[in-house]
């Protein structure tokens, strides 16, 4: 049944609602003053609704509000419409537009329903005042700790700075602490985001940057001493570089931390001075003591010549027993000065890699022959030695060759005390942690007295008569083991048959051997 | 006469003391030789000693030991000291081991014999 809109708003064969009413005033007004209200109240919300969503930009379903409002304008309009249909019976547009507010109003239910769960999930205003709460907390909180850490940062004597890796690799000032710009009278402000090659000089820059890239490279902390030229004078700064990696393990920062060791550094090289002449001092008063006996023997002897020549007295016997004692103690003289040479030795050059297994077998030959006279046996055993070490293949024979001297001599003293003795058992062996090679010297002749012993080590320190021991043996080989970054040690040992003696045990790190030391190594 | 004079010589240095020996007998004194401190004390209980001549470094009873046990014994003896250490802070130096005289080595072997006259009371010769 198709109907035009004019016979749709055709009021005709309709009666006004008022009739309904029977135009009792007093309900007519009843009706008309309560739809207006309504009807105004009802215009009035989406005006709010819709200031209220235009102020807050940020209102989360907006479009809702806009649905709402309309909502509420189909609800106003068809208050209004009753009032008009009081006078006027327009009941089909009246309908129209209740059928709009319909589903207008299904419209904003079923919207309503829709966005439950989500307007569920929106935090409740008490919500977000907690966890505003909680916020400013944790702002507070960390502006104290910043507050703190640069107050470390700024306070700290110790030199501290950031550098930043560049994507290209290089390396840029991020920040320095004002200790560090003191020290290096740097500027903070200038050296920020700047290139460690263009903010320092190119001098500093050359010895910085290689450590910055060793931090870079290896990815670990590293730590160094290095001497620097600062505008206060030279400064030693004992170094700390820690690298700051990002989630892809990439070295994307290096905190360094530098302290400057200066004053501790030269105390302790006035330490070392105060006992190398203290060492000095003591070689000094042994080598006086030492020199003055055969010197001594010498103007005996000589004097005593001279008085009988004077004389008439002397006959050739005595003059030449003389003459051979005073040749006997001028190479006696010299030994000594070849052992004081020793010492002054110590750090010339001549250090190469070469393997210690060589040196305590010439060692053994050189005094196998001489020793089997005097019936002392040299045992050797375990010859597990692959290693390579480095310095000086003759000193390092020199100081076996003393352990034997040594060992010979407490073998013969016991044997004269009515002990029996007579081995000296030799072994040279890798470590089993593979980072040094160990050489072992032990006889069976009685052992060092234990009050003794902390002393063995020093120069002139010797339990032997005069003429047979200088003391510098110990304390010449304890040097030169120290200058191969080794050690030496002795101790007293109950063998297995029943003896007892001493035990030196020496260790030296070890070095990769390069090829052409390889081929000297036999020499 | 010297020879009325018998002299001790401690000295561990054999060939030192053969030829001091050696050096005063031919000066006209009776000379004794021990080989270390004790000895020299033994020599010194058992024979009559006008003076004794002494190294410091020995081994069984060093010199310093000898002296003090001989000043115990013997307040006057003339000691003479043949040293080869380094003398300036000795205690030897003190007045109260007189009479002592230190001589460091090398000594020379006419000073020593001068300087036992001297002790002695024995003329000089010419
Ligand atoms: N194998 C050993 N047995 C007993 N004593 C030893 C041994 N090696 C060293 N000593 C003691 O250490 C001292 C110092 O030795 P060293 O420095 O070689 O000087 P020296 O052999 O000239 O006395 C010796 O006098 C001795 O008392
Ligand atoms: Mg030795």
């Amino acid at each position: 049944m198709a109907v035009g809109l004019e016979e749709l708003l055709d009021t005709g064969g309709f009666v006004p609602h008022g009739v309904c009413l029977l135009w009792r005033p007093d309900i007519l007004m009843l009706h008309v003053a309560s739809d207006v209200l309504i009807g105004l109240s009802y215009f009035s919300i989406p005006v709010a609704l819709i200031y209220f969503v235009m102020r807050r930009r940020d209102v989360a379903f907006g479009w809702m509000a806009l649905l709402f409002a309309l909502f509420i304008i189909a609800c106003g309009t068809t208050h209004f419409l009753s009032v008009w249909t009081l006078w006027t019976p327009d009941y089909v547009l009246e309908g129209l537009v209740k059928l709009l507010t319909a589903f207008a109003s299904l419209a904003t239910a079923a919207a309503l329903w829709w966005l439950m769960p989500r307007l569920l999930a929106l935090p409740s205003p008490r919500e977000l005042e907690a966890s505003n709460r909680a916020l400013e907390l944790e702002v507070a909180t960390r502006r104290e700790m910043e507050a703190r850490y640069s107050g470390f940062f700024n306070n700290l004597g110790e030199a501290l700075f950031i550098v930043q890796v560049l994507p290209d690799g290089d390396f840029a000032y991020e920040a320095i602490n004002p200790a560090l710009a003191r020290i290096g009278g740097l500027d903070p402000e200038q050296l920020r985001d700047r290139r460690v090659r263009d903010a320092v000089k190119p001098e500093l820059a050359d010895l910085v940057i290689p450590r910055y890239t060793a931090c870079r490279d290896s990815g670990k902390t590293i730590d160094y001493e290095e001497t620097l030229d600062m505008p206060a004078g030279q400064r030693v700064f004992h170094t700390m570089l820690v690298p700051v990696k990002d989630a892809a393990g990439r070295v994307v920062q290096i905190l360094g931390s530098g302290r400057d060791v200066t004053e501790r550094k030269r105390l302790q090289e006035e330490v070392i001075q105060t006992s190398k002449l203290a060492t000095l001092g003591t070689l000094a008063a042994g080598m006086a003591h030492e020199m003055s006996q055969p010197l001594n023997v010498i103007r005996l002897w000589t004097e005593n010549t001279l008085a009988r020549l004077h004389d008439n007295l002397l006959e050739p016997a005595r003059a030449e027993k003389a003459l051979k004692l005073v040749i006997e103690q001028t190479e006696r003289m010299g030994k000594l000065i070849d052992h004081v040479r020793m010492f002054g030795r110590r750090d010339g050059g001549g250090m190469r890699t070469f393997h210690p297994a060589d040196c305590v077998q010439s060692a053994v030959e050189l005094v196998r022959h001489q020793y089997r006279h005097e019936d002392i046996e040299i045992v050797e055993k375990g010859w597990a030695a692959q290693l390579a070490v480095s310095g000086r293949p003759l000193e390092l024979e020199q100081v076996i060759l003393n352990l034997f001297s040594n060992a010979r001599d407490a073998i013969i003293a016991l044997r004269a005390a009515g002990g029996a003795a007579g081995r000296i058992m030799v072994a040279v062996g890798d470590d089993p942690d593979g980072y040094s090679v160990v050489i072992q010297v032990t006889d069976d002749g009685g052992g060092i007295d234990p009050a003794v012993l902390p002393q063995i080590f020093d120069p002139f320190f010797t339990t032997k008569e005069v003429g047979k021991g200088s003391g510098l043996g110990l304390s010449i080989g304890y040097g030169i083991i120290d200058g191969m970054g080794g050690r030496i040690e002795a101790r007293n040992v109950d063998l297995e048959g029943g003896g007892r003696g001493v035990r030196f045990t020496i260790t030296l790190p070890s070095q990769p051997v390069s090829s052409v030391d390889r081929e000297f190594s036999h020499a | 006469m010297p020879d009325r004079f018998h002299i001790l010589i401690a000295e561990d240095e054999v060939l030192a003391a053969m030829a001091l020996e050696d050096f005063l007998s031919f000066k006209g004194f009776r000379v004794t030789v021990a080989a270390n401190g004790v000895e020299a004390l033994e020599r010194y209980a058992t024979e009559r000693i006008h003076a004794l001549v002494t190294d410091l470094r020995m081994p069984r009873m060093d010199g310093e030991t000898l002296i003090r046990e001989i000043r115990d014994r013997d307040a006057t003896l003339p000691v003479v000291v043949m040293t080869g250490y380094l003398t300036e802070d000795s205690d030897l130096k003190q007045e109260r081991w007189k009479p002592l005289e230190i001589f460091s080595k090398p000594v020379n072997p006419r000073t020593i014999c001068n300087t036992l006259h001297r002790m002695l009371g024995i003329p000089l010769e010419a």
